[in-house]
C-alpha cells in the first residue's frame, strides 16, 4: 500500500462514514485493494466480502429496508454482471443504492483486457439511465456524500466511478 | 409434501417473523397461505438474491427475526450465497430452501443435476452447522420447535422437500403489489416495529 493510496482510502472511508454508511459489501479489483483493506480495518464499518457482485446488490438493498446505510464496492467488470439485479430490485421497488466502481479501460489503465469496460461501462450506465459521478482527484472525494444523499432523495441507484489516478496515482 | 400445505404449516407456526420470498412459487404460496400485506417483502424474480436481501435486513435489524424463502432453482444460480451467509452468521436469519426440484416459476422446467443435488450436504460443506431438512408436514409439525430455537444460536438453513406445483396451483394469484407500494408497506412496518427511520421521514 502506498502512502498516497492509503490516504485516498482513508478519505473515501471517512466520506462514507459521514453518510452513516455502516455496511460495505465488496468484491475486489486491484485498484480497490487499498480501499478495501482500509474499510476492513475500520471498526465503523461492517465489511462483507461477497461471492459475486449481485450478492452485494441484494445485501445493500435489504439493509436499506432496515434503515442501515450501505455501499457496494466493485470493479467495472463486476458491475457489468449486475444489470439485471439492479433493474429488477432497485428500479422496480425504487430502492436507493450507492455503488463505488473502478473506471476501468479509461486513459491510464495499463491492462489491455479492460478494453470492453473502456468501451461499454459508461454506455451501459447511460442505457439504464443510471446517474454517475467520476472522481479523479482527492479534492473531489467529498462528492461521495452528495452522491449518497442523491440516491436517497431520488430513491434510485447511482454510481461513483473512481479513476486509476485517484486510486493508484497517475503514472 | 405439498408445497402450499407446507407453507400453510409454516404460517401457523409464524409468530412475529418478517418474511422475504423469492420469485414465483414461493411468493404465490406464501400469499395464498397468509395474504400478508405488511410484514412480507415479495421479492420478485431476483434470480437468487432473496436471502442476500434478507441478510442485509437481518444485519440492519438484529432485534427482528427474518425468514427468507428461496426455491432450489434460484439456489442453483448462486449457491455461493451460502458462503456469504455463513461468514455473516446472523442469528436472526433463517434461510428456507424450498426444493421442488424444478424451475417452478417457469412451468416446472427441469433443473440441472436434479437427481444428485444434495442441498444439506452442500450447506454442511460450506460450514453451516444449523441445517435441517423436512420431507413431510408431520415432521415439520413435530420438529418445528427446533427451528424456533434456531434464532438463538446462529444462522439457520432449512431444506423443505416439496412437490412441484400442480397445473392448478400454478394458477394461484401472484402477490398483486406494485414495487413502490410494497416497499412502503414493508418499510413502514419495519419502522413501526423498531422505531427506526427507513425513508428519511416518518408518518
Amino acid at each position: 500500500m502506498t502512502e498516497k493510496s492509503s490516504d485516498t482510502g482513508k478519505r473515501i472511508a471517512e466520506e462514507l462514514a459521514k453518510c452513516n454508511v455502516r455496511l460495505v459489501a465488496s468484491l475486489p479489483d486491484n485498484w480497490l485493494m487499498d480501499l478495501i483493506d482500509t474499510i476492513d480495518r475500520d471498526q465503523r464499518f461492517v465489511h462483507v466480502r461477497v461471492n459475486r457482485e449481485e450478492s452485494a446488490i441484494g445485501l445493500c438493498s435489504g439493509a436499506y429496508m432496515g434503515a442501515l446505510g450501505s455501499a457496494a464496492l466493485m470493479g467495472a467488470s463486476g458491475f457489468m454482471t449486475v444489470i439485471y439485479a439492479i433493474t429488477k430490485i432497485n428500479y422496480t421497488y425504487e430502492i436507493p443504492l450507492l455503488l463505488l466502481l473502478t473506471l476501468r479501460g479509461s486513459v491510464g489503465d495499463h491492462h489491455k483486457h479492460h478494453i470492453s469496460n473502456g468501451l461499454y461501462l459508461r454506455p451501459v450506465l447511460d442505457a439504464i439511465n443510471m446517474p454517475y459521478q467520476i472522481i479523479d482527484k482527492p479534492d473531489e472525494i467529498a462528492a461521495i456524500s452528495r452522491c449518497y444523499h442523491h440516491t436517497r432523495t431520488f430513491s434510485r441507484p447511482m454510481a461513483v466511478l473512481l479513476t486509476r489516478d485517484l486510486l493508484r496515482g497517475g503514472h | 409434501m405439498n408445497y402450499v400445505d407446507c407453507f400453510r404449516a409454516l404460517a401457523r407456526h409464524r409468530t412475529d417473523q418478517l418474511v422475504v420470498t423469492s420469485a414465483g412459487n414461493s411468493g404465490q404460496a406464501w400469499w395464498a397461505a397468509t395474504r400478508d400485506t405488511e410484514a412480507t417483502f415479495y421479492l420478485d424474480a431476483s434470480m437468487s438474491l432473496a436471502t442476500m436481501f434478507a441478510s442485509g435486513l437481518a444485519l440492519a435489524r438484529p432485534e427482528l427475526k427474518i425468514w427468507a424463502f428461496m426455491g432450489d432453482g434460484a439456489f442453483c444460480m448462486n449457491p455461493g450465497m451460502l458462503m456469504v451467509e455463513r461468514s455473516m452468521n446472523l442469528p436472526n436469519l433463517t434461510h428456507f430452501l424450498v426444493s421442488n426440484r424444478v424451475y417452478g416459476a417457469t412451468s416446472n422446467a427441469g433443473l440441472p443435476n436434479v437427481e444428485s443435488n444434495d442441498y444439506v450436504a452442500i450447506a454442511r460443506g460450506m460450514g453451516l452447522e444449523r441445517v435441517f431438512e423436512f420431507r413431510s408436514i408431520d415432521a415439520l409439525e413435530r420438529d418445528f420447535a427446533a427451528l424456533s430455537g434456531a434464532n438463538l444460536q446462529g444462522h439457520t438453513f432449512v431444506v423443505l422437500e416439496v412437490e412441484p406445483f400442480s397445473p392448478q396451483e400454478q394458477k394461484l394469484e401472484q402477490p398483486p403489489f406494485d414495487g413502490p407500494e410494497l416497499k412502503f408497506r414493508f418499510g413502514r412496518h419495519v419502522e413501526a416495529r423498531t422505531n427506526c427511520d427507513v425513508f428519511g421521514y416518518r408518518l
